[in-house]
């Protein structure tokens, strides 16, 4: 039986790590929303798209590995990773660069998670 | 319909947390109920007791207690983003052994949960961000 008050989330991030706190802190809401069992999709557009580069060192500039907490979703249950693949593709990002279990969408594939969601947080 | 509101951007700064005030004291009005407003990232500072804006200035910081003293709302700040931005309670200061607290007596510090319990008991979630 579904439960009522589980809802369909779409969290869209679209910030580059490190510049601002924006990227780990909607990371941080996607890790609260796995754990207390909401159906998460997550969807990587515009400049979070870098989020996907391996090899990052934030620890040069004392900053939290994003790419880490990227990895670790789906341990949290967060196993519909999304990415944009026009705006992936637009910032030289596409499947082969990334080890991560993503799945690069298009524009059709996008207004379909978007219609499905009960809500849709945007950081 | 049941509705929550997220803020994320800081008073002042933007005007994410004053539209955010317009549109609950709106909702209010006209009679519909607000589950919860949360407040995260830079959306804490609207929790601030010790802004003090120009007397010719809206003081939406006061606003914001006043909505909760004649509603009785929920107003949630995110514990972990306050911290990080110096927005503590007398019980985070003595925690952290800091000489002095500053969140209003109208906000309440609490985890991340209250956020995702607002989103799966509202119909509707409205976020004003940046």
């Amino acid at each position: 039986m579904t439960d009522p008050n589980r809802k369909k989330l779409l969290i869209v991030i679209t910030k580059a790590p490190y510049g601002s706190s924006s990227a780990q802190e909607a990371l941080d809401v996607v890790l609260a929303a796995g754990t207390f069992d909401q159906d998460v999709s997550l969807l990587i557009s515009a400049d979070a798209c870098y989020q996907l580069l391996p090899s990052q060192q934030p620890e040069v500039i004392q900053g939290k590995n994003t790419y880490k907490m990227l990895k670790a979703l789906p341990i949290f249950g967060i196993e519909n990773i999304y990415v944009d693949d026009n705006e992936a593709l637009h910032r030289g990002i596409n499947l082969e660069i990334t080890t991560l279990p993503v799945q690069f969408i298009n524009q059709s594939a996008i207004a379909d998670l978007y219609q499905q969601a009960d809500t849709v947080l945007r950081f | 319909m049941s509705i929550s509101v997220l803020v994320l951007g800081a008073p002042f700064e933007h005007q994410a947390s004053y539209t955010a005030y317009r549109y609950v004291q709106a909702a209010l009005e006209l009679g519909q109920s607000v589950h919860r407003v949360f407040f995260y990232q830079a959306g804490v500072h609207s929790a601030s007791q010790l802004a003090c804006p120009p007397r010719d200035e809206f003081d939406l910081y006061h606003a914001w207690q006043a909505l909760k003293s004649e509603h009785d709302l929920d107003l949630v700040v995110c514990i972990a983003a306050a911290a990080r931005r110096g927005l503590i309670d007398p019980g985070e200061a003595k925690r952290h052994n800091k000489a002095a607290f500053n969140l209003a007596k109208e906000f309440e510090l609490s985890g991340l949960g209250q956020l995702i319990e607002a989103i799966s008991q509202s119909e509707r979630l409205i976020t004003f961000g940046e």
